[in-house]
């Protein structure tokens, strides 16, 4: 056990250390400094929703279009950006091989949790600028919300620790990566509640792990007036089986790294 | 000690494998010092690599029962875009020692001054290795694994480098892969001569010497 906490103390070190090199080399230390990392999902949230605000109205089914927009655009953000920060992860950071306290699931997990706060900070901070408006409604069920916002995170973390090393393995990926993500926007649940479907698309997208935490974050936003509909276990089974096939694949690849 | 025991590492090489080191056996002992000789290509680096955990053989097995330095050489180990305090200030981190000591040794021995707050990315290869020279230096190794990068530098480095190194650190171990053959023969107390993926190790640094002249 006295190993086993030695450990995990050696872990937060490195991973305290890992985030403020990342957060520095990617931001720098100049104005707003990390909290560039929010600025993104912002910018998207705010600039798709004012284009849909004119596109189609003030509401849609009811709720507002800007909230909607935003409860949906801040985690594909999320999604987009931690696939893409996962792409050659290991390539790219060779030269922290060098020591080794610092495992490889160490930089997964740390690009992961900066687009996860950066993501979480923009949510927070545009929902009250919303709130302010009255154009955000107060959440119906914060716990729902919480709990799909979490869902949502795990999912794109295991499948992050999937695509990292396949991405070592082939440069295919590393090409496919965008618009593979851009084709997953109908399965990712941004635009549309499941309800407002028909019944046979309904249940393909309800196969996808994102589509249901989104339903499940969405009805802590809106309550009941969503319908939203969700099953919890696609997200877990999805992520558990992501990360299984990810950790052995990623223990595969630190066999075979080759570090200049 | 560290145990490397039938250590085999091989490349992929268009269809096939390139085979660099093939059941390598060493035993590195507290306090010993050994030369690695061998030709360009010969694995030198790589083995160095490998006692360094950098990157993990194909098969076999090396065990480390001391604390054993990252491999010093020209590349690695640092992230270009970050200065040199940044660097300084990550390596303190993840060692856990404290920042500060770490700063005034390097600012004392690196004799950068102002060059330390710009991206490593901008310093010479002199510069570099005084860097990371300082950077292992400040962290207290039980074996220090030195790739070649003593060699650059100038005259007051290499001064620098063997009085923190060879007299104030002599107790520990050292492998140092050089061909430099001074170097070799004033400061080993063993060499292997690697050649062919094979590495013979030798009590006799002189008799390494000899056969490697004739690689």
């Amino acid at each position: 056990m006295a190993s086993l906490a030695a450990g995990w103390r050696i872990q937060r070190r490195v991973i305290g250390a890992l985030l403020i090199r990342e957060l520095v080399t990617r931001f720098g230390r100049e104005n707003i400094g990390f909290l560039w990392m929010m600025v993104e999902p912002l910018l998207f949230a705010g600039l798709v929703g004012i284009l849909w605000r004119f596109m189609k109205g003030p509401e849609e089914h009811g709720i507002s279009v800007f909230a909607f927009i935003a409860t949906g655009y801040i985690p594909l953000t999320l999604f987009r950006n931690a696939v893409g920060r996962s792409i050659r992860v290991f390539s790219v950071n060779g030269s922290l091989m060098y020591h080794r306290q610092i495992k490889i699931l160490d930089f997964i997990f740390v690009r992961v949790l900066i687009e996860v706060v950066g993501a979480s900070m923009a949510y927070l901070f545009i929902a009250v600028l919303l709130g302010a408006f009255g154009e955000f409604p107060m959440p119906a069920d914060l716990g729902s919300l919480l709990a799909g916002w979490f869902l949502y995170c795990l999912f794109t973390f295991s499948l992050c620790l999937l695509l990292a090393p396949v991405s070592e393995m082939s440069d295919v990926l590393e090409k496919l990566v965008p618009v593979i993500t851009y084709i997953m926007i109908p399965f990712s649940g941004t635009f549309n509640m499941v309800t407002w479907l028909t019944p046979q698309a309904q249940t393909a997208v309800l196969y996808s792990p994102f589509v249901n935490a989104m339903e499940l974050m969405r009805y802590g936003v809106f309550g009941d007036r969503v319908g939203a509909i969700w099953y919890v276990s696609v997200p877990i089974y999805a992520s558990m089986l992501c990360m299984l096939v990810g950790l052995v694949l990623c223990r595969r690849i630190r066999r075979e790294l080759v570090v200049e | 000690m560290i145990h490397c025991e039938k250590v085999t590492k091989s490349y992929p090489m268009g269809h096939g494998r390139k085979q660099v080191l093939s059941e390598l056996d060493l035993d590195i002992r507290p306090g010993e010092h050994i030369g690695f000789l061998g030709r360009n290509g010969a694995g030198k680096t790589t083995l160095i690599k490998l006692i360094g955990g950098v990157e993990l053989p194909t098969s076999g097995k090396v065990r480390r029962k001391m604390r054993v330095s990252w491999p010093l050489g020209f590349s690695g180990a640092f992230q270009g875009s970050l200065t040199g305090y940044d660097n300084a200030r990550f390596i303190a981190r993840i060692y856990g020692l404290e920042y500060r000591d770490i700063r005034d040794f390097v600012e004392d021995f690196t004799e950068l001054g102002a060059q330390l707050k710009m991206p490593v990315k901008t310093y010479s290869s002199g510069m570099r290795a005084r860097l990371a020279f300082a950077l292992s230096i400040a962290i207290e190794f039980d074996c220090y694994l030195i790739d070649e990068v003593i060699m650059v530098g100038d005259a007051n480095f290499h001064k620098k480098c063997h009085h923190e190194l060879f007299d104030k650190r002599g107790d520990r171990a050292l492998v140092l892969a050089s061909h430099s053959v001074e170097l070799i023969r004033e400061f080993c107390d063993r060499a292997m001569v690697l050649h062919e993926g094979k590495g013979t190790i030798y009590s006799d640094v002189n008799e390494a010497l000899e056969l490697y002249a004739r690689l």
